[in-house]
């Protein structure tokens, strides 16, 4: 029996896709995840915190390593082995962290002989990196071969100030003013958080900050849902309750949220 | 954001009201994102056809108009006609894209309304004057005919400045999200809109799309003929059909060869553009898909030679050329070789230390662009040279400048592959910037040896005396395969480079612009994005046999559709290229 055309031709546009299909299925996957927010703000992180959470950054969402290597010489950018130990005596009048810095947030204002002046602003989309992980990345690098001393109030407070690449706008119909009782009374947030003017207690990190270092939609998920939202470097697992979903009215947590938004 | 979405729909009234103004909404099943993809890609693998075949039929209908050959009047024909039926397909497939951009994507799409909004009413215009033209062009053809053809040449040619302008509109959309400009940090439009539309990677996208439309349209009208080749009745009908493979062959491997050219010069926008962006895609998480990419470019190269090869059997008088193919072969499976070899390879820690490395101590060196820009250059070089070694099978020249224009020819042959392997291996010993100008140097030797050897071939062979007619029909069956092996690898291709283009935004919708919130932000590995290009493949080849097979329906019971006789070409013609 002679098979149609129809089903000679199509039997092999059929097996050559499958052999491409094949292919590209048997080497190696990689995806690309959009990168985490990393909060350090008012924690009491430890330099080693602070230097594993830059390091993290080095290999994710900072992008580092596309153009520098650590030990290796690269042809776009200089290898960083012991930059924290050089960084000191590459500019005169300047600092490890200072220079650091200024090569993270203005990397054109001083090349290294030899490299093209192709790095981007590590602040602004698409890295976007907030001030957090700034602060995170400069102590990574300062652990090259030198000490860890940089902190949050060494990083401009304008870095990071328009990362985030505008997250999707999300309107809360919640009264901040009544979200702010909600914070005092019901949800007792005030016991543990510091949020601008209001509470004190050091249990929980400051939230005096916390729509200009959050996402809308990390504060809403957090409030109900805490432990599968993570904890903030150098605070203990497990303290915030998880019963916020069940004592909240959706009022009540609505506001909260539009309250908690109003903190930049 | 679809947890987000989640969280807000477990909640009463009150929080279900912040939710009436969504930025995602989900499509049942399979999701916004896979919606998205699969009718983007068959609507631009149905765009690229409609709007790349008119390009050479036009042309075609030119040639037959000027030559008095009625044979191409009824190719060009045939060749319209191919699109015409798959022109509201391409419709419907956008407007189908539209609905979900604005369904399922209502924030980004309102974003990229308050930039484009001006060039909504110019595409619309655009569209109504391109379906006019084309109808007008395809049912006059023959009510415009005899001393009224350069009425209908020129609807030919009016249908493809339209056709070509709704892409450059189009392009600025899908390039504004790849490199905005003209906006600031917020994403606000500071000026004009042509700011956002003249942006870093408009212009090489433009170009490098109107080409691979005319590849893409080629390989498709060739498959086509193949398929109405291996299921003809008599030799008559096989011999058409083999002339007309040939010329979507011809159009889609004179296109193809200048196509890595303009492929160059997008990546070097995009560099120009975003570092971090070109060094992603080059040397990030999308380094493998190039690797796929070569091969599949090796494919095409490979199968269009093999194709020239084959042909030349039915050429009397092309003997003289076989001795050069094993050369052809060697060169072609070399640069292929070099062109797929990766940079460095995902091993285990034995099998590192085994290497000495990630990189292989010889073949590593072949993985970089120097090694590629070689070979591919060098692939180029022979495909034409098969080629020209296919046009003069069954010519003698008889201009007694013969010999001095053959040395010639060679000269610059020889040439050209001394600068394509002097700065390929000179690359080696530069910095990267350097190295990126050598692949300037090499396609402009590539070009300047194409351009010589036409210019002086076109001259010596015009006149010439023939060694035999060719064999329209005679050709091997398994050469019809290798036509449909390239539309196939094309279409494939497309769709890759399609999640190229896509995939280098990451998780940005806007790049550094408007983020994408969305549960599918993640950018799929290799593997994912293959199984969808190819069920997204199978569904557009699907839908073109059924609008060819409705399109033929319509022929039937008709002996002269549009009175256009098919030509008799057993016997072939040499007047042909």
């Amino acid at each position: 029996m002679r098979l149609p055309v129809a089903v000679k031709v199509g039997a092999f546009a059929l097996v050559v896709m499958g052999t491409y299909t094949y292919y590209a299925n048997s080497i190696p996957q990689i995806q690309s995840k959009p990168p985490a927010e990393l909060s350090l703000e008012g924690g009491n992180v430890t330099p080693a915190q602070l230097v594993k959470a830059g390091e993290e950054i080095f290999h994710t969402k900072g992008t580092c390593e596309i153009c520098h290597r650590i030990g290796q010489k690269g042809t776009r950018a200089p290898d960083l082995a012991g930059i924290g130990a050089r960084a000191g005596k590459t500019k005169p009048g300047m600092s490890a962290k200072q220079y650091i810095i200024e090569s993270l947030l203005q990397p054109g204002a001083y090349l290294v002989e030899g490299y093209p002046n192709i790095m981007p602003q590590v602040d602004k989309p698409p890295i976007a990196l907030n001030r957090s992980e700034v602060w995170a990345l400069t102590a990574f690098l300062e652990s090259q071969g030198g000490n860890v001393d940089v902190t949050l109030d060494d990083i401009p407070k304008t870095a990071g100030a328009t990362a985030g690449g505008a997250p999707a706008e999300i309107k809360i119909p919640g009264d901040p003013k009544a979200g702010e009782v909600v914070f005092s009374t019901k949800g007792a947030c005030i016991a543990c958080h510091k949020a601008g003017k209001i509470g004190a207690s050091p249990v929980g990190p400051d939230l005096s900050q916390i729509a200009k270092i959050q996402t809308p939609d990390y504060i809403m998920k957090k409030i109900l849902d805490p432990a599968g939202s993570g904890t903030v470097a150098g605070f203990p697992k497990g303290v915030m309750p998880p019963m916020f979903g069940q004592t909240l009215t959706a009022k009540e947590y609505v506001d909260l949220v539009a309250f908690l938004l109003t903190l930049k | 954001m679809v947890a987000l979405l989640t969280l807000l729909s477990a909640l009463p009234a009150l929080a279900q009201d912040a939710a009436k103004e969504p930025a995602y909404r989900a499509f049942p099943l399979i999701g916004s994102r896979l919606a998205v993809w699969a009718i983007a890609q068959l609507h631009l693998n149905f765009a690229a056809f409609i709007l790349g075949v008119p390009i050479f039929a036009v042309i075609i209908e030119i040639i037959g108009w000027r030559t008095g050959d009625a044979q191409y009047d009824w190719l060009s024909h045939e060749f319209v006609k191919l699109t015409f039926a798959a022109f509201s397909t391409t419709a419907l497939l956008g407007a189908l894209l539209l609905f979900l951009f604005i369904g399922y994507y209502p924030k980004f799409w309102t974003y990229m309304t308050s930039i484009f909004f001006p060039t909504y009413g110019v595409y619309a215009a655009l569209f109504f004057a391109e379906t006019f033209t084309v109808y007008i062009w395809y049912y006059g053809w023959d009510w415009l005919s005899g001393s009224r053809k350069w009425i209908h040449v020129s609807l030919g040619v009016l249908s493809n400045v339209f056709g070509t302008a709704i892409l450059l509109v189009a392009n600025s959309w899908v390039t504004f999200m790849i490199s905005p400009a003209g906006v600031d940090e917020s994403g606000a439009l500071k000026g004009s809109v042509w700011a956002a539309i003249n942006n870093f990677t408009w212009m090489p996208i433009n170009i490098h799309r109107l080409i691979a439309n005319i590849v893409f349209g080629g390989t498709i009208a060739a498959a086509y003929a193949a398929f109405r080749f291996l299921g003809a009745k008599t030799d008559e009908e096989r011999a058409r059909y083999d002339w007309m493979g040939y010329i979507g062959n011809f159009v889609a491997l004179s296109a193809f060869i200048v196509l890595p050219f303009a492929g160059y010069y997008l990546g070097r926008e995009i560099y120009a553009f975003n570092q971090t962006m070109g060094i992603t895609m080059m040397g990030g998480f999308m380094s493998w898909l190039w690797i796929i990419q070569a091969i599949l470019i090796g494919v095409l190269f490979m199968g269009s030679n093999y194709y020239l090869w084959l042909g030349m059997e039915r050429i009397p008088g092309s003997e003289r050329y076989r001795r050069y193919v094993p050369m052809l072969i060697g060169i072609l499976a070399f640069g292929f070789m070099v062109w797929a070899t990766p940079r460095s390879m995902v091993i285990t820690l034995d099998e590192a230390r085994a290497m000495g490395g990630t990189h292989h101590p010889v073949l590593g060196f072949l993985g970089v662009m120097s090694a590629k820009n070689t070979a591919v250059n060098m692939m180029i070089l022979t495909t034409f040279l098969s080629f020209v070694l296919y046009r003069r099978a069954n010519k003698v020249s008889t201009k007694p400048w013969v010999g001095t224009g053959m040395a010639i020819q060679w000269a610059a042959l020889g040439l050209a592959a001394a600068v394509v392997i002097f700065f390929g291996v000179y690359g080696y010993f530069v910095e990267s910037l350097v190295r990126i100008g050598f692949s300037v140097y090499q396609v402009l030797a590539v070009l300047g040896a194409i351009f010589v050897v036409m210019a002086i071939d076109i001259p010596m062979f015009k006149g010439a005396r023939s060694t035999g007619a060719i064999r329209w029909g005679t050709i091997a069956p398994r050469s019809q395969y290798v036509l449909i092996l390239l539309a196939v690898t094309f279409t494939w291709l497309m769709g890759l480079m399609g999640f190229a283009r896509s995939g280098i935004r990451q998780h940005w919708h806007v790049y550094g612009i408007m983020r994408d919130n969305s549960v599918d932000a993640v950018t799929p590995a290799i593997g994912y994005a293959a199984n969808m290009i190819t069920v997204v493949t199978i569904a557009f080849f699907a839908l073109v046999l059924f609008i060819f097979w409705l399109g033929g329906l319509g022929e039937k019971g008709r002996a002269e559709a549009h009175g256009h006789a098919a030509p008799v070409i057993a016997g072939g013609s040499d007047r042909r290229p």
